[in-house]
């Protein structure tokens, strides 16, 4: 299982180094090519962000005029497609990129080639995304889900769905090829020494969450290739009128995307495994737990996609099975919350910026937790499903959840990615407006859902306007703490003090391997590989 | 200003925000009014899950609280080393698991009423267009669209819901009903509403640009009315 043999070396890189664009056009440096994917991440976190902006003032009060219904269904639908596929995906594959084969003690990944496929064939997934809104008819405007038959040729006659579909298409691809690579990685790069129960919690959540995205994601390209066959070629997989079934697109679409929001959330916690640790100088409690609960929940995710379709008159029976199985995902959730609880619990906490967004994550990750279990029960479920309720339960779940957890990782690593220290001061200004825009702006909609008021409407009834201001108010102040972490970021890059190679002080427990190594790490970051004890 | 005083801030906050809720009525509710037994039957589960599932939640966030207000690093007090306790693990796995079979009970009984459509008084059949809904009374051969379904009190209404086009969704939320309207298949779902008067829904299927616009208006009246507006509606037709 050492791995230090089959390393790759960059000899030609050694021969010549590259300098200006074309050292990060050409490159197969994990760490270069784990930088591009947290840049465009948060390029198209940014518009998926201001499209949210655009949303919720249309949205401020009943009866507004900002936006018209098609664009309003388009900024709608793209906002969910770029937040999931073009910032979590990504984003997280990013941080996994940079930070797994330092932790593991190799020197990059397994397929530094294909690693660069990867993340070069975002780009024109992207742009595809982006051009289709200049196009004709628009972009895709049927929600991140595009439920045929409404994205059928027939109701949706341009080429924005074409284009979604491709773009996805690419998206999926990169993530396979992604998969592929990280879990070759870690099962084969590991630094002598360092068994299954040595590898930091960190590479275990990604290692389990790339096991998900080789398992789910073949799934979705089909669907979508069935999709784009019903549209181009005259196929009816999907289309009632020809003896097709627009329900079996449900089917399909969800057994990817339930174990897709485990891809979002699951390196998260594995984040969030690592910074608590980090900063209560204890160590990790429960780690075997940990680890077994990731892989329950990645198992038992592939068991629950019917809970997407309670209204959809699925046999009762099914019914009644998905909503057990989807309950008992609770109980390896909780033992992830009880876990990272006690490993602050008796520590010397440091609230730095990282820390309190770990928290956070805890304070926020256990509300949508709870109205997931919520969702679980058919009635319930039927009552609330596709309404405003559940807009906030999947916000807790990937803002609260996911974002919170990415901002926590980002934080704890900048120093060491880029060399410099970031402003502590503004994080925790940043820190604040997120937690109180965040919970100003998704709480109402629990109350909104209940009381009936449906998703993804461009207008609403009267009765539901209070909560909506207060929602619409929250996500300005979320705007304004976006702008202070982009301020902060760009700043620090360019003239934060410099970086020790381990400015947070690392207990001895708690000091994983990136942290031995310069801030940033030399090439093929160490020296000679470390051997684990 | 540390930490400790800014929690109790947002506390204060909190409680002040919550007394004004109250005192402002309507405006902010934050549960439905259930008018027929199915949408009773799912606030009484809903309230069971919430008194089942909220002690966890308040204990996971008092002790997140108690942990950061409590165990901050301070000079010469080292940090606790325990980071393993199989009886704990034990306890926090077994407990939430029996917690959830508890309340599988209610929501297997829920599901089974909601389900079984009984006997019903009254069939209408609901049908989805791009964007307004179609309503027939086959028992009467009264069909019209654009205009408010009306039921009477009391009664129990089957609805078969389908669609012509896209997928929608018929949705009442004071009925506790939702059901997907499909093109190509069939769906049934019940409701016996409680009391005269109009209730609103809405499509809640994406369904095309002018989905926020399809309105559903439910108009229930005494079954002696409901005769009466039968009868002229077979005349007019
Ligand atoms: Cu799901
Ligand atoms: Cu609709």
């Amino acid at each position: 299982m050492s791995g230090g043999s089959h390393a790759p070396s960059m000899t030609d890189a050694h021969a010549k180094p590259r300098t200006g664009i074309s050292k990060w056009l050409f490159t197969t440096d994990h760490k270069l090519i784990g930088v591009m994917y947290v840049w465009l991440g948060f390029f198209f976190f940014a518009v998926g962000g201001l499209f949210a902006l655009l949303l919720r003032t249309q949205l401020a009060s009943p009866g507004l005029h900002v936006l018209k219904p098609e664009v309003y269904n388009q900024l709608m639908s793209l906002h969910g497609t770029f937040m999931i596929f073009f910032f979590t995906i990504p984003i997280l594959a990013g941080l996994g990129n940079y930070i797994v084969p330092i932790q593991i003690g190799a020197r990059d990944m397994a397929f530094p080639r294909v690693n660069a496929i990867s993340f070069w064939l975002l780009i024109p997934a992207g742009l595809m995304m982006i051009s289709s809104m200049f196009l004709q008819g628009g972009a895709a405007a049927g929600g991140w889900t595009s439920y045929p038959p409404l994205s059928d040729r027939q109701y949706s006659p341009g080429p924005g769905v074409d284009l979604w579909i491709l773009g996805l298409h690419l998206a999926g691809l990169s993530s396979i090829l992604g998969a592929i690579n990280f879990v070759v990685t870690v099962t084969n790069l590991r630094a002598p020494g360092m068994t299954l129960w040595k590898i930091p919690m960190f590479c275990w959540a990604v290692f389990i969450t790339q096991c998900i995205i080789l398992f789910a994601t073949p799934v979705l390209a089909g669907a979508l290739t069935m999709l784009l066959t019903d549209r181009m070629f005259g196929t009816a997989f999907f289309l009632p009128s020809a003896g097709g079934d627009p329900v079996l697109w449900q089917h399909l679409f969800w057994f990817y995307s339930h174990p897709a929001v485990y891809i979002m959330v699951l390196p998260g916690m594995g984040m969030i495994s690592q910074v608590l640790p980090v900063f209560a100088s204890k160590r990790l409690f429960g780690y075997k737990g940990l680890v077994i609960s990731t892989a329950g929940i990645g198992v038992i995710g592939f068991l629950v996609w019917g809970h997407h379709m309670f209204s959809t008159g699925i046999d009762p029976s099914l019914r009644f099975f998905f909503s057990l199985a989807s309950m008992v995902i609770a109980v390896p959730t909780g033992v992830k919350i009880w876990s990272w609880i006690a490993t602050i619990w008796g520590g010397s906490i440091r609230l730095r910026t990282p820390m309190l967004y770990a928290v956070g994550f805890i304070a926020l990750f256990v509300i949508g937790g709870a109205t997931g279990v919520w969702l679980a029960l058919v009635p319930f479920d039927v009552q609330v499903h596709d309404t405003y309720f559940v807009v906030a339960h999947l916000h807790y779940v990937l803002f609260g959840g996911s974002l919170m957890a990415i901002f926590a990782g980002l934080y704890y690593w900048f120093p060491k990615i880029s060399g410099r220290l970031y402003n502590e001061k503004l994080g925790q200004l940043h820190f604040w407006f997120t937690f109180i825009g965040m919970n100003l702006t998704f709480m109402p909609m629990h109350f909104m859902g209940i009381l009936g008021m449906p998703r993804r409407i461009y207008t609403y009834q009267a009765q539901y306007a209070s909560w909506n201001h207060v929602a619409t108010l929250g996500s300005y102040v979320l705007g304004v703490g976006m702008l202070l972490f982009f301020v902060n970021m760009l700043w620090s890059l360019w003239k934060g003090p410099r970086a020790t190679a381990d400015p947070w002080e690392h207990i001895e427990a708690t000091k994983t391997l990136e942290w031995t190594v310069t801030s940033p790490p030399p090439a093929e970051n160490f020296a000679t590989l470390p051997i684990i004890r | 200003m540390t930490f400790a005083t800014l929690r109790l801030r947002h506390g204060l906050m909190a409680a002040a925000v919550a007394v004004a809720l109250v005192a402002a009525g309507p405006a902010w509710a934050w549960y439905l009014d259930p008018v027929t037994p199915v949408a009773h039957e799912v606030r009484t589960l809903f309230f069971k899950a919430l008194a089942l599932t909220g002690g966890f939640f308040i204990l996971a966030e008092v002790l997140v609280l108690v942990a950061v207000l409590r165990f901050r690093a301070r000079p010469g007090v080292p940090p606790a080393t325990f980071h393993e306790n199989v009886r704990l693990e034990i306890l926090w796995t077994a407990i939430p698991a029996i917690t959830l079979v508890i309340l599988a009970g209610p929501t297997f009984t829920t599901l089974k009423y909601m389900e079984t459509v009984p006997k019903s008084d009254l069939t209408v059949e609901v049908i989805g267009h791009q964007w307004f809904w179609e309503y027939r009374y086959p028992e009467h051969g009264v069909v019209f669209a654009n205009e408010p379904l009306v039921v009477p009190q009391g009664k129990i209404i089957a609805a078969d819901v389908s669609s012509i086009d896209v997928v929608h969704s018929w949705f009442v939320a004071d009925f506790g009903v939702k059901m997907d309207a499909n093109p190509g298949r069939v769906n049934h779902t019940w409701f016996e509403v409680e009391r005269t008067g109009t209730f609103r829904g809405q499509c809640a299927e994406l369904c095309g640009v002018l989905h926020g616009d399809m309105h559903i208006e439910v108009r229930v009246v005494t079954p002696e009315e409901f005769d009466r507006w039968i009868e002229q509606k077979k005349r007019g037709a």
